[in-house]
């Protein structure tokens, strides 16, 4: 256990190191850099303010210098300076996370309750008008996309309640806030929620046809408790793997979702900073994000661990 | 008797209740605006946009300024505003400034007349090595003769020039003229800057909000009304509008409703009060004479011809542009050509077939059918303002064999890629900060301009342009604006499509707003409009 | 060593048909479902195909009178504010869609075979090496990836088909490269080599045959989420570029902004894209029960 722990830990910094390559090097591939944008955005094109813009960055350094810098400093807890705020950017992007975060939870929250249920139910009625019903429905959740699904509740919610719940700066408790960020959560987690159906209709059904399924109904244990009790017991453990995976996945349905419910979270942040070339802050979120989910992965892993006595882990 | 009082006191309440709304402003209120983008930087004298006057404005104060009560800038509408008096000497080379005493800054700092020096030493380039103020100057053309700025003392400030240039004034009156603190720098110029004007930053979140309380110390005693300005910085565009028509906002951004969307916010919010006016932001055409086709000026021509400038309007502003060259068209406008002159330039002429006639006549002169059309890529920014008229102009281009692909640039390397000259045609806005030709003509077309990015070079038309700059009677200089005008159209410099135009639209409880109608950059310092809530 | 084995499928539902009819009918019944999926998919390939005969306009023919039209007789899914026929625009929108999805899951699919199977073939450091970079380049979400992507090489057709393929490559590549790891050990493997078959030879003709199943369950999913990732892309405004009606672009900035007095141009592109991940995920579910019975549900 202990090796292998160590083992992956190791896979775990060496996929961070990576991504922090990876994100750094394509950064620079990118056509113009923060100073052309400062300098074009106020409509002149002078290389002699664009040199020094870039100087006083430090991105007319050579691209190696520039890695060492950054990562030197992230090693230590530094993020760097935000180009185009020219705040430090842990000051950027720390109040952000908190938000996100809430988002992603309600979002998987709603798809938990939603797409458990749901899928035990089609995997008990298989084959049922109401099974091709619930499939017809988490598949077109896997189908609408999540912007397009935003706009219209946002119409919705305009036409026939005459408000929109886009996001204000201090909403004044946490339920407002929750309360707010349900919306756009419930847009996110459909996708999900579909998901997560689909998986446990799945899972159930491959369980439901297991032999100790059929001793324990053959006992003259009554149909529904063994489909409730046993099966979906037995059912659970894929459902949690995918749960974790979606969890980190979120981040993709967040990036639509808060651009068009005007939340200032981390997801749409990226997409601002990516437009404005602000490689501290790109480069960050991205470790970010790449960190929740590669340590979300391994949670997953430990979980399936914890719940499946079966699996070991021994190498 | 004691019914009788009664009454009278009845009435004299009645009188006043149904009197205050017409003189008495509220004081109080926070006064919610969305704003359309991520301002580059809250440093006004550093960028060229409106995402960064209209929020800041209201946090400084110019020497001078445009009186706030006139919708039409002009050159002898200008007040006094850290700037008690003014006064030319005799050749009109040397203006003097008489300044407001007793003025603090946001930190408490006193304001002085030294303060006026290094704002305009960083914008010509002779502020010491130390200072940082400013990083970048997209107006220098603006000050390119202005020599010295002498502190006369802590209340007088004069301003040398080469030559006389009537013009200097009204760009000293502009929104884009605050007067910077000396000891402020650059980076909190940027972020969060200290100004001497109504309203004080609170807190400029990128991407997020821009927050402004009230000044309480503002030496403009009774000002401003409101306590707080919160602009939220919504960049998509429907969920603004959405905002507003929900009663989330109370104002919408500056010309951001578009005349098509217009008769929806109407219908949405049938009490909500809009104005439409021309933004002095026309939409022109970029042609590269230095490559093939277009160094030929057959071609060029053809061009300029083949303009439908009412189909434009009619798609993009339902009719409610003007048509106009480069400086905006009377009434709105001060110096631009009347109807009757501009319909007698060449593409202008109203007889929009007799154009087309004559532009197919060209193309297939030179050896282009519909069959075997000329192919070019029209180049714009990769912006939605910018896109949809490239988008109808390579619909028209059809009609005289043209077949044009559109190429959207990227923002970051649109002037780069332009000023290479990597382009054969370019569609392109241009706002002007002040409706003056001084601005306009240096800045756009005069061979030395850091923003003449077209790099158009006519010896004759630079020399208009000084001579127009100079002369100090209105009436002859209007005429010597025209010659150029009529110079640029002749060389297709950068044929104007349009003089845009837009909405603005807003709470009836917000009163007080009078929008300018020859600049939007203009007239945002806020401190007139209340909240009657 | 069966490929793509319906006759099995036929022959384990006991089945006795003959003719393509008889077994389109067999198929439709048994997978009603896969049967919608598979029209929509051939209704939008059809009308990507044929978008020139299908569309009544040039779908980038500008009208001023017909700013914001009504759908109607003139204009069947109204017009944009420009003045654009929304039908014609949504006809060649399928085009650009069935372009983005088909080319990035192709090119994602041939790169994630060729590395999948080399590195389950060649193993040792490079299987090892490729390993690592599939785990950095998994370690983002899809649409984080192709954001990156995409920004970096800029607005246009081809980048954005780039940008969706790459992020596609690692779940390719690993599949492949597990079941090449499987096959390796298989008799018939050995039996090729004891014959004195070549190994690339032995890889193209014994193992990549039989990984073709899931790839193909693999190919249709991966088809939707293309095609939903463009249409974010270019709703991100990082997409395809203006003058291609794209259906993601359709309904960012201008579209969005008539929402209001025009929903049609909210509505259609919508459900257009809607429309047809749908038909490829009832298409790809069916396709997993036929192709791949272990994942039966």
């Amino acid at each position: 256990m202990g090796a292998y722990l160590t083992r992956r830990f190791l896979l775990m910094a060496l996929t961070l190191f990576g991504m922090s390559v990876l994100i750094f090097v394509m950064l620079r591939l990118v056509p113009g850099n923060v100073a052309d944008i400062l300098v074009d955005s106020a409509g002149i094109a002078d290389p002699k303010e664009k040199a020094k813009i870039a100087r006083e960055l430090g991105i007319d350094r050579p691209i190696f210098d520039q890695y060492i810098h950054w990562i030197g400093g992230l090693a230590q807890g530094d993020l760097g300076f935000a180009y185009v705020s020219e705040r430090p950017a842990i000051e950027e992007i720390a109040p952000r996370i908190p938000i996100s975060a809430k988002l992603a939870g309600l979002a998987l929250f709603f798809s938990v309750i939603l797409g458990v249920p749901l899928g035990v139910i089609s995997a008990v009625r298989q084959n049922t008008g109401f099974d091709y019903f619930l499939r017809v429905l988490s598949l077109s959740g896997l189908s609408l996309p999540s912007f397009w699904l935003g706009l219209l509740i946002l119409m919705a919610s305009v036409q026939w309640f005459g408000m929109i719940p886009i996001y204000t700066n201090e909403p004044r408790s946490m339920i407002d806030e929750l309360l707010l960020l349900s919306i756009p959560a419930a847009a996110v987690g459909f996708r999900s929620s579909a998901l997560i159906m689909r998986l446990t209709r799945s899972s159930m059904l491959e369980v439901m046809r297991q032999d100790y399924i059929r001793t324990a109904r053959s006992k003259g244990a009554s149909q529904t408790s063994v489909n409730y009790d046993h099966a979906l017991r037995n059912a659970l453990l894929p459902v949690v793997t995918i749960i974790g995976i979606e969890a980190a996945f979120l981040v993709g349905g967040l990036i639509v979702t808060e651009t068009v419910f005007n939340i200032p979270g981390v997801a749409r942040f990226l997409v601002e900073a990516i437009l404005w070339r602000d490689y501290p802050i790109v480069q960050n979120l991205v470790m970010l994000i790449a960190f929740v989910v590669i340590v979300v992965n391994f949670l997953v892993d430990m979980a399936y661990m914890a719940l499946d006595p079966r699996i070991k882990y021994a190498d | 008797m004691r019914t009788r009082l009664a009454f009278v006191a009845g009435s004299l309440a009645a009188f006043v209740a149904v009197s205050a709304p017409a003189f008495a402003q509220k004081q109080g209120g926070t006064l919610r605006i969305s704003h359309r983008d991520n301002p580059p930087s809250a440093s006004i004298h550093e960028e060229a946009t409106i995402s960064v006057v209209q929020p800041f404005m209201a946090v400084f104060n110019n020497l001078v300024v445009f009186d706030p009560k006139e919708k039409v800038n002009s050159p002898d509408k200008i007040v006094p505003d850290l700037a008690e008096s003014w006064s030319w000497n005799p050749d009109q080379t040397k203006l003097t400034f008489k300044l407001r005493s007793g003025v603090k800054w946001h930190d408490g700092k006193p304001f002085s007349a030294k303060d006026v020096k290094c704002t305009w030493d960083a914008l010509i380039g002779k502020a010491d090595e130390k200072s940082d103020l400013i990083r970048k100057n997209p107006r220098k053309v603006w000050y390119s003769n202005l020599k010295d700025v002498k502190v006369g003392s802590d209340t007088e400030v004069t301003f040398e020039l080469g030559r006389p240039q009537p013009s200097f004034l009204s760009m000293l009156a502009a929104g884009y003229s605050p007067v910077y603190a000396c000891h402020a720098n650059g980076r909190d110029m940027r972020s969060k800057p200290i100004g001497t004007g109504p309203f004080k930053v609170v807190e400029f979140k990128r991407n997020e909000a821009i927050k402004l309380v009230r000044n309480p110390d503002y030496w403009k005693k009774g000002r401003p009304y409101l306590d707080a300005i919160d602009w939220k910085i919504v960049p998509n565009r429907s969920t603004r509008m959405l905002g507003f028509v929900a009663g989330e906002f109370d104002m919408t951004f500056d010309s951001d409703v578009t005349f098509p969307m217009l008769a929806d916010v109407k219908a949405q919010k049938a009490d909500a009060v809009c104005e439409a006016r021309p933004s002095n932001v026309n939409t022109n055409l970029l042609v590269n004479r230095d490559a093939p086709p277009f160094d030929n000026p057959e071609l060029r021509r053809a061009l300029s011809l083949s303009l439908d400038r009412k189909a434009f309007n009619d798609i993009l502003f339902q009719g409610h542009a003007l048509n106009g060259a480069s400086m905006l068209p009377p009434p709105a406008g001060v110096w631009g050509m009347s109807k009757e002159m501009l319909e007698s330039m060449p593409g202008f002429s109203p007889n929009r077939d007799k154009n087309l006639a004559e532009a197919r006549a060209i193309m297939e002169k030179l050896g282009y059918t519909k069959d075997k059309p000329l192919k070019i890529k029209v180049s714009t920014r990769n912006i939605a303002i910018y896109r949809d008229p490239a988008v109808i102009l390579i619909d028209q281009l059809k009609q005289i064999h043209i077949e044009g692909e559109l190429e959207p640039i990227d923002t970051t390397v649109w002037y780069t890629k332009i000023q290479g000259k990597k382009y054969s045609i370019g569609l392109n806005l241009t706002g002007l900060g002040v409706d003056d030709p001084d601005t306009n003509f240096y800045e756009n077309f005069h061979s030395t301009s850091d923003r003449n990015y077209t790099a158009y070079k006519n010896p004759e038309v630079d020399k208009l342009i000084e001579q127009q700059s100079a002369e100090l009677d209105r009436e002859k200089r209007k005429k010597l604006v025209w010659g150029v005008e009529q110079k640029l159209i002749e060389d297709g410099a950068r044929p104007v499509i349009n003089q845009n135009a837009a909405n603005t639209c807003w709470t009836p409880q917000l009163k007080g707003v009078l929008l300018q109608h020859n600049s939007i950059y203009n007239g945002w310092r806020f401190e007139d409009i209340w909240l009657d809530r | 060593m069966a490929i793509i084995n319906h006759e099995a499928e036929l022959s384990r539902a006991g089945a006795n048909v003959t003719g393509w009819w008889s077994r389109i009918l067999f198929f439709t019944r048994r997978y009603p479902l896969g049967a919608v999926g598979a029209l929509i998919v051939l209704l939008f390939v059809a009308t990507a195909v044929f978008a020139n005969f299908i569309a009544p306009y040039d779908p980038t023919s500008t009208n001023a009178r017909a700013s914001l039209a009504k759908p109607g007789m003139d204009y069947f899914l109204g017009a944009d504010f420009m003045g654009r026929d929304m039908f014609s625009r949504i006809v060649f929108g399928a085009r650009i869609s069935l372009t983005v999805g088909l080319g990035a899951t192709l090119l994602g699919g041939i790169l994630g075979v060729t590395i999948g199977l080399m590195s389950g073939y060649l193993g040792g450091w490079f299987d090892l090496a490729t390993q690592r970079v599939m785990d950095v380049m998994q370690s983002l979400p899809l649409l984080v990836m192709a954001l990156v992507m995409a920004a970096s090489l800029g607005p246009s057709l081809e980048n954005t088909i780039i940008a969706i393929a790459i992020p596609l490559v690692p779940t390719v590549a690993r599949v492949v490269r597990s079941s090449t790891l499987s096959l390796r050990e298989q008799p018939f493997v050995e039996a090729a080599r004891a014959v004195g078959m070549g190994e690339v030879r032995i890889a193209v003709r014994h193992v990549l045959p039989n990984t073709l199943a899931p790839l193909i369950v693999l190919g249709t999913a991966q088809l939707g989420s293309a095609i939903l990732t463009e249409a974010s892309l270019s709703f991100l405004g990082l997409g395809i570029p203006e003058p291609y009606p794209s259906w993601g672009r359709m309904l960012s900035e201008s579209a969005a902004e008539y929402v209001r007095t025009a929903p049609w141009l909210v509505i259609f592109p919508g459900v257009a894209i809607s429309l047809t991940v749908f038909g490829t995920n009832l298409l790809g579910d069916a396709l997993r029960d036929i192709l791949d019975p272990r994942e039966r549900t």
